[in-house]
């Protein structure tokens, strides 16, 4: 592609593809953009008429929207938390030489493979339900009151289940990173006089510093977007303890049939995710670049 | 103090004996050197004194007492690994402190001795660089200076130079062999080329499939080859070997003798023959001579001025006295 020909050829050719993304993009972000500054609420069929910035007033001002935020913040960090240390936790394990390696490899990695809402409900049914759950019955077995997940810590729940799904994701790119650490590396730090921990803290973990910013940057893009299990297990509850800023903007404007508002709920949701990832590649990045 | 000592020492991955019952010792302060040919266990034998691989059965004995279920970091012994082994995203001058670091040394001495192992090694102006902007001699200075701070007991180099180019290759070992006349630690440096064993070492070990096939100085080896295999290993050019009637007159199953000590001659010798390919270096000529009945070329080292050309006959003449006899089993016949 080296000539001036090819180039503008190659440009043609990819024209009707950006033409097509930038699109498809484009569109919709315009019609959100465009239906947030209307009264449109679809019970009330009849005139939209413009109205400002009064769908965004509402929307920031509701109380469910503090809460939202919080929430939001909660699971992430929390889901980040647990699959990044576990993450690591799990790739060291699965690095050593074992038996049965390749099986139970794959076996880490499944949970990735199921959908959303099938691990959320089964989950809630088969696992954290207060009456038939496993852990319920496991709770009963030595004698202690069942508990209520859904009811007592839906939040927590919703983490771990979350956390759960995307734990192989976390694993599978640090014990990648861990493959590639050069064991004579290993070697000459245990030369060196470097414990087991030492050699974690001083070698490792530096070693996978990379991987682990783009865990956490990938992880970050997809938690933000939480949807699929709050809607199967709590439905935003009770109140709105497990409600996050995508869940609120559904409730918005499909419960509520307010398109203005859920599009202006939108809207600050974008705008919140780009502050967040803005900040991540600030406080991160740099670790990409070395 | 760096004195060593393998007794019995065997090495088993799965099935497959890697270093058969093996008997070593090294003296306090020897530059003793492992060489042999690829495969034949020269690394295993030095992660086993090191500590990094355990021992299938024998003792290692390091300053008299027994080393042999030691970890690694007790031994008192530092490593200076082929690929250098450079913590990348550390410093230079962090590189050379970790040992140090683990070690518990407070921060002055530890400046102290980085600063004195950099200005040894020429180092001074890329302490605060990474290993990654580090040309490959200079990674393997500051392999070198990880090693000399902790103050070992003795040096273990697996192939120190073998990513170098010819040029540095030369300089570095220089550079090794002083440090080592400085320092005056024992240093157990493996190779697979001879010129490096010849030219650095006090003491040559000379494996083949896990079996020491002869212990000596560098001239020792080239005086007295124990057998066929380390008469053909030492010494560059090889040694020529002749089986036959030229063999039998002189009483062996096999004769050798070197391309140094055979007077080559346009005009009258022992043996005739044809030059082949002939290899002039300037100081000296190296042709291979073809003769009718033997079927490998004989090598033959002469003045670096000597005209002969392809498919001119040479004669031959052996310095009798420098020749080397082999029995049946390959073994030197005094
Ligand atoms: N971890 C291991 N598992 C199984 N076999 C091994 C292992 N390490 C080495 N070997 C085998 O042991 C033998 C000796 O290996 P070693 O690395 O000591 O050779 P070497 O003399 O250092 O060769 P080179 O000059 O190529 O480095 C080889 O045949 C090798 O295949
Ligand atoms: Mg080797």
């Amino acid at each position: 592609m080296a000539t001036k020909a090819s180039r503008s050829a190659a440009r043609v050719m990819i024209a009707p593809s950006v033409l097509l993304l930038l699109g498809w993009m484009l569109i919709p972000l315009a019609l959100t953009l465009y239906f947030s500054v209307l009264r449109y609420n679809l019970l009330m069929p009849g005139a939209n008429p413009f109205v400002g910035v009064e769908n965004y007033t509402y929307f920031l001002t509701d109380p469910a929207f503090t809460d939202a935020i919080i929430n939001t913040l909660l699971l992430v960090g929390g889901v980040l938390t647990i699959t990044v240390l576990g993450g690591i936790a799990l790739a060291i394990l699965l690095d050593q030489p074992m038996w049965g390696q390749g099986i139970v490899r794959i076996l880490v990695i499944a949970p990735f493979f199921v959908m959303p809402t099938v691990s959320a409900l089964v989950w809630k049914n088969m696992f954290m339900n207060p009456v038939n759950g496993l852990f319920a019955y496991l709770a009963k077995a030595i004698g202690m009151q069942p508990f209520d997940f859904f009811a007592a810590a839906p939040l927590a729940s919703i983490i771990g289940i979350v956390s759960w799904q995307w734990l192989p994701f976390a694993t599978l790119i640090l014990l990648t990173a861990m493959q590639s650490l050069d064991s004579e590396q290993l070697e000459a730090a245990e030369m060196d006089g470097a414990g087991p921990l030492a050699r974690f803290r001083h070698i490792m973990l530096p070693h996978m510093a990379r991987a682990i910013t783009v865990v956490i940057l990938i992880q970050t893009i997809f938690l933000l977007s939480i949807f699929a299990e709050i809607l199967v297990t709590t439905n935003g509850g009770p109140g709105t303890a497990s409600t996050n800023l995508t869940f609120l903007v559904y409730a918005e404007s499909l419960l509520r049939f307010d398109v203005g508002t859920g599009s202006a709920g939108g809207v600050v949701a974008i705008i919140l995710a780009n502050i967040v990832a803005i900040f991540l590649m600030r406080m991160i990045g740099k670790n990409l670049d070395t | 103090m760096g004195r060593i000592a393998l007794h019995g020492v065997t090495k088993n991955f799965g099935d497959t004996e890697v270093i058969r019952p093996l008997d070593l010792e090294i003296e306090d302060g020897e530059f003793v050197v492992f060489v042999g040919p690829s495969g034949c266990g020269k690394s295993t034998l030095l992660r086993l004194i090191a500590g990094l691989e355990d021992v299938t059965a024998g003792r290692i004995e390091i300053d008299g007492t027994d080393a042999t279920g030691v970890p690694p970091a007790k031994r008192g012994l530092a490593m200076v690994f082929q690929s250098y082994a450079l913590y990348p995203h550390m410093s230079v001058r962090k590189n050379i402190a970790f040992p140090m670091r683990m070690a518990g040394i407070d921060k002055v001495e530890q400046n102290r001795r980085i600063d004195a192992a950099a200005a040894a090694l020429n180092l001074t102006d890329y302490l605060d660089r990474r290993p990654g902007q580090l040309s490959g001699g200079q990674r393997q200075r500051v392999a070198i200076g990880r090693a000399i701070v902790r103050e070992p007991a003795a040096f273990l180099f697996d192939e120190p130079l073998s990513n170098l180019d010819a040029a540095l290759r030369v300089g570095m070992r220089m550079e090794i062999s002083e440090l080592h006349t400085r320092l005056k630690t024992t240093m157990v440096y493996v190779t697979h080329d001879q010129v490096e064993a010849m030219t650095m070492a006090d003491k040559i070990v000379v494996l083949q499939d896990g079996v020491i096939e002869q212990v000596g100085s560098p001239l020792d080896l080239y005086r007295e080859p124990r057998n066929l295999f380390v008469a053909g290993f030492i010494g560059s050019p090889k040694m020529n070997l002749m089986t036959g009637d030229e063999a039998v007159r002189r009483g062996a199953t096999t004769f050798g003798i070197r391309p140094e000590h055979i007077i080559a001659s346009p005009s009258e010798g022992l043996w005739q023959g044809t030059v082949g390919v002939s290899e002039h270096l300037g100081s000296d000529t190296f042709f291979h001579v073809h003769m009718k009945d033997h079927p490998a070329p004989i090598t033959v080292r002469a003045g670096g001025e000597v005209s002969l050309h392809h498919g001119d006959t040479i004669y031959l003449t052996p310095d009798e006295t420098r020749i080397h006899r082999f029995d049946v089993q390959g073994m030197r016949l005094t």
